[in-house]
Parts: C-alpha cells; structure tokens; sequence
C-alpha cells in the first residue's frame, strides 16, 4: 500500500451557473495536499469553507470541476468504484435504515462491503457493546433518540476494514463518554494503518485526535501541519487561566487594559486569550493574581481555536 | 454480483418488516379484478368481437399490468424515504455502481410482481373462471419482469431529478391517469375513435398491457405483440440509462 494515500492536486469546485439560473459558487478553490498512510487529518474552517465539499469529492459524491484527486491511486472522478471499495464513509447528515433492527443496519453494511457469516455476526455484537447498543439490538432505529442513531451511523464505521475512512462531523449528537471512546477507537485504527480524514466544527476534538491538520477558508488552504506547526504561526498568542476562591467584581477594568483577544468565564475560572509579548501575558497574570486568592494559574500557548480564529479571521492569503 | 444482492436483501429485509403490506401487495390485484372486474361484467355487458373472451379474462391483464406500474412507483418513491433517512447519499458512498444499485433495487420487487402475478392468475381461474393458459406463462413471467422494471427505471428519472416529495406525487398522479386511461388496460381500442387508438397505441401501458393479455388469454396479433413487446423493451432500455444518468448526477 502506497505511503501517500490521498492526494490532492489544484482541485476546484463550482455549484451554480447553469442555463444563467444563478451565479456560480466556488466551493473549493484550488486546494492541493497529500495525506499520508495512518494519519488523523483534520480538515477544518468555519461554516461554508468548503470542507464537506471536498469530502464529498474525495468520497465520489461530487464530480469536480477541475484538477485532480486520487484516494489509494485511484482517481475519485474516472475509478469512483474502486475508490469506494477502499473506503467508509460517515456523512454528515444523520443517515441509518430506519426500518431495520440496529442489529440488521450493521450486518446489512457489512453486506455491502461483500462481508457476511459468523465473524461478521461476532463484530457486529462486539460493535453493539462497545457503542452501548445492545439492549437496543432488535429495536428499528426509527424508534431510537437521534443520539442512538448516529452510534449506529458511527459503528458501522468498524463494521469493515477498508483502509480510508471518512467522518464527516461525527461527534454531532454524541454524548461525551461515547465520544472520547469513539476517539480512541478511532486512535488505535490509525495505529493499525487506517488513514482517518475527519471534519469537525469541535476544535478541541481535532486537537486532541488530528497529527495533521489543514485549515481551509472560502474554499482555499489557510494552513497546513500538525498543532506545533499551527502554534508556530501565531506564536505570540497565549491563554492565561485563573482559578480564584471566589470570583473578583473589578476584572473588567483590569482586563481593558491588556485588550484581550477573548474572554471566557467558567465558575470561579476566568481565561483570556492575548496577542502579545511573553512579557505582557506574565504582567496579566500578575495583575489578576492581585485581585483574589489564587487556587491555580496557568499560562500555555494558542490553543487550536485561538490559532483558527486567527488565521480565518485574518482571511486567505491572496 | 454481491453488490447486487445485496440491495436486493436490503430491500428484503425493509419490506419483510411490514409482513400486511406484502400481503397487500400480493393479492390486492385480485381485489381489483373482484371488484372492478365482476361489476364490469355484470352490469356493462362486454365484447371483444371474440364471445369466448369475459370481462373477467379481458381485464385479468390490466389489472395484471396496473400492479407493476403501482410496484414500480411505490419502488422509486422510496429513494425519498432513503433521502430523508440520510442513507441514500451514503448507499452512493458503498463499494457498487449506480447501475447495481438501481437493478438490486428492482430485482426484489421485481419478484414480488411475478408472485403477485402467478396467485392473481391462478386465484382468477379458481373465482371467475379465466381459463388458464400455461403455455402463455413464461412470457407472462418476462412481461412481468420488464415491466416492472421498465416504469420503475421511468419513474426513478423523476424521482432522481424531482427533489420534492409532493411534486412527485404531483406527477405520478398525472401519470397514473394518462397513463392507465389512454390504454388499453380497460376496454378493447378497436371500437375507439382513429386519433384516440393512435394515442393509446403510442402509450407504453398499451405495449405492457397487451403482451400481458396475450400470455394470459392468448388475445392479439402475434406479429403486432412483437412489435409491441420489442417498443417496450427499448422504452425499458432508455429508462435505464436515464435513470443511472440522473443518478450519476446526484450531489
């Protein structure tokens, strides 16, 4: 199996325009990367980036409309089946057959990818425990909450074995448990060589699952590498955290004056973001330090959500 | 050929979890020839110019033909359902192509039409007395087959192409009334007037009712059934490709 998995090459995708209906959409505007053999690549941006759009491409969903792209070596426009037989996908939308049994949607997956018999049967009620499905087995998902239907969308995921997979904002309706569980599931698949490409609106999920990450805006590549890489490019943001006995009255005043980048209160936590010298971000602590009983004070370097609004907000490069 | 049959078990396995409407599928046919057929005969009096053929037997194919029409249009309407669901654009995401997915749709209620036709004429000669005509049986069997096909292939196009679920119904419902009414599913067209039997000959449900009728009853020219069958297989075949096209188009 080759080592660069999907490749990426100038792709452009545009909605719109026919028989002078309405103006064309640029969804993707010349995109171009490369995802390596087991990697979790996050795919991110703000609503309207082109994200699910560039899935749908990669996923055969959506012809483009020039430039290339290509999952195992097969081409997504011309070799569409042999890039599906590699692949699992899970869409944004919550999709399930809501008239079979959770037990039947899993088994009925399988069908499609040519899987059946007993292993096939064992997996599916490994799947159904790990994803606390199996009191629900012989229940139709049209009788589930939307939360237990998008366990079953997401346990077909590890129904197959295909070496691509595709999650689509995944985590949308899941509880935080399954989640983190889910995410580790989802870990060891990278362990085994699966190549997990994922989007998500959820940055602290991409922050702790994604080793490569490219962020897209308008359709057009902002950044591109792994959180250091990212960090490195808007280093002289910092979080300051503060946790106080019992929250201070007069913080506003204090803060004014550093012109913070974002303000979050959290019960007795307070943690601002600042775009300034390493000095500036010890003088902010110092000065809300001053203003109660410090339980825990901490200092770190842009989080994924500083580093996104950053590069999104300062708009894609010309 | 897995992929295929494993849209057909899909398919299957959806239908099989309402046990009353397969019921209804099978013998609502009957039901009409029952009611419609019976009261037809009855009260109307009927002539074909051939006194040894009832109302009962005339309609057998019609009622025969209109059951693969419904099975067809009940078939596409569920790419709606599967839209709604989510699962239609993530069943274009499985390891098949868009042809398999179309015929693996079909193929179960392909079957399910050919069942339906074997106790419809069966039960037909047991109840009303339409003699049987074993000869004529593996063409009915095809005429089935095709012809569920065929308009289920028609139909897909709109469904594929027409985003609102009330639009399609829209245009089945107009379908359903050119369609049966300007053929000869209910009367014989000879006695019609001139520009009447050319429209009704121009319709597909003609083709399909009258190869039907003729595996059923043995009425009609076999030259011009021919004909009539070979129009209805090239109707099926340009079916097919429009409905992979407007599948190929889905985004």
């Amino acid at each position: 199996m080759p080592d660069t998995v999907i490749r990426v090459d100038d792709l452009i995708k545009e909605f719109g325009g026919g028989f002078g209906m309405r103006s064309k959409t640029r969804a993707v505007d010349g995109l171009s990367f490369t995802i390596e053999r087991g990697a979790i690549f996050g795919l991110l941006g703000p609503n309207g980036a082109g994200k699910t759009t560039t899935l749908r491409i990669l996923t055969t969903l959506v012809r483009p409309t020039s430039g290339h792209a290509s999952v195992l070596g097969y081409d997504v426009a011309r070799q569409s089946r042999d890039v599906r037989r590699h692949i699992v996908v899970v869409i944004q939308e919550h999709a399930a057959e809501l008239l079979l049994s959770v037990r039947d949607n899993l088994l009925t997956f399988a069908r499609f990818h040519g899987l059946r018999g007993t292993d096939v049967r064992r997996r599916a009620e490994r799947l159904m425990d790990d994803f606390g499905l199996q009191s629900e087995a012989q229940r139709k998902v049209q009788d589930l909450s939307g939360g237990y239907r998008r366990r079953v969308q997401v346990a077909k995921v590890f129904m197959v074995d295909t070496p691509v997979v595709f999650l689509d904002e995944f985590s949308t309706g899941m509880d935080p448990i399954l989640k983190r569980s889910v995410m580790s599931m989802l870990r060891r698949e990278a362990d085994r060589g699966r190549t997990i490409v994922l989007t998500t609106q959820v940055l602290s999920e991409a922050e702790d699952l994604c080793d490569d990450i490219l962020i897209i805006d308008k359709g057009r590549q902002v950044a591109r590498g792994d959180l250091n890489a990212l960090k490195l490019l808007t280093e002289r943001i910092y979080e300051v955290s503060v946790t106080f006995d019992r929250p201070p009255n007069d913080l506003d005043d204090v803060l004014a004056a550093f012109h913070p980048l974002r303000v979050r209160t959290s019960q007795n936590t307070v943690h601002v973001a600042l775009k300034d010298q390493e000095a500036r971000a010890l003088e902010l602590a110092m000065a809300l330090a001053a203003r109660g009983h410090v339980l825990r004070l901490e200092i770190n370097g842009a989080s994924l959500e500083d580093i996104f609004i950053e590069l999104t907000q300062k708009g894609v490069p010309a | 050929m897995s992929a295929l049959s494993a849209v057909m078990t899909r398919e299957a396995r959806i239908r099989a979890t309402n046990l009353l409407f397969i019921f209804w599928d099978l013998l609502y046919p009957l039901g009409y020839l029952l009611v419609f057929g019976v009261g037809i005969n009855a009260s109307l009096g009927f002539s074909t110019g051939d006194a040894s053929v009832g109302y009962n037997a005339f309609f057998l194919a019609g009622v025969l033909a209109m059951a693969s029409f419904g099975i067809a249009a009940n078939t596409s309407w569920s790419f709606f359902l599967d839209r709604d669901n989510g699962i239609f654009y993530e069943m274009l995401t499985y390891p098949m192509s868009r042809s398999e997915y179309l015929l693996g749709k079909v193929l179960f209620n392909v079957l399910i039409a050919v069942l339906q036709s074997g106790i419809t004429v069966v039960l037909a000669a047991v109840l009303l007395d339409v003699p049987l005509r074993p000869q004529g049986w593996p063409l009915l069997a095809f005429g089935m087959i095709v012809g569920t096909a065929g308009w289920f292939f028609f139909y897909a196009v709109f469904a594929l192409r027409i985003r609102r679920n009330d639009a399609f119904n829209t245009v089945t419902s107009i379908f359903y009334f050119v369609f049966l009414f300007a053929s000869s599913m209910f009367y014989p067209l000879e006695p019609l007037p001139a520009a009447y039997r050319a429209i009704a000959y121009a319709n597909p449900i003609t083709w399909h009712v009258d190869v039907l009728r003729y595996a059923t009853i043995g009425l009609g020219d076999p030259t011009r059934i021919g004909l009539e069958a070979a129009a209805f297989g090239v109707f099926t075949l340009i079916s097919f490709g429009a409905a992979v096209h407007a599948l190929q188009q889905q985004e």
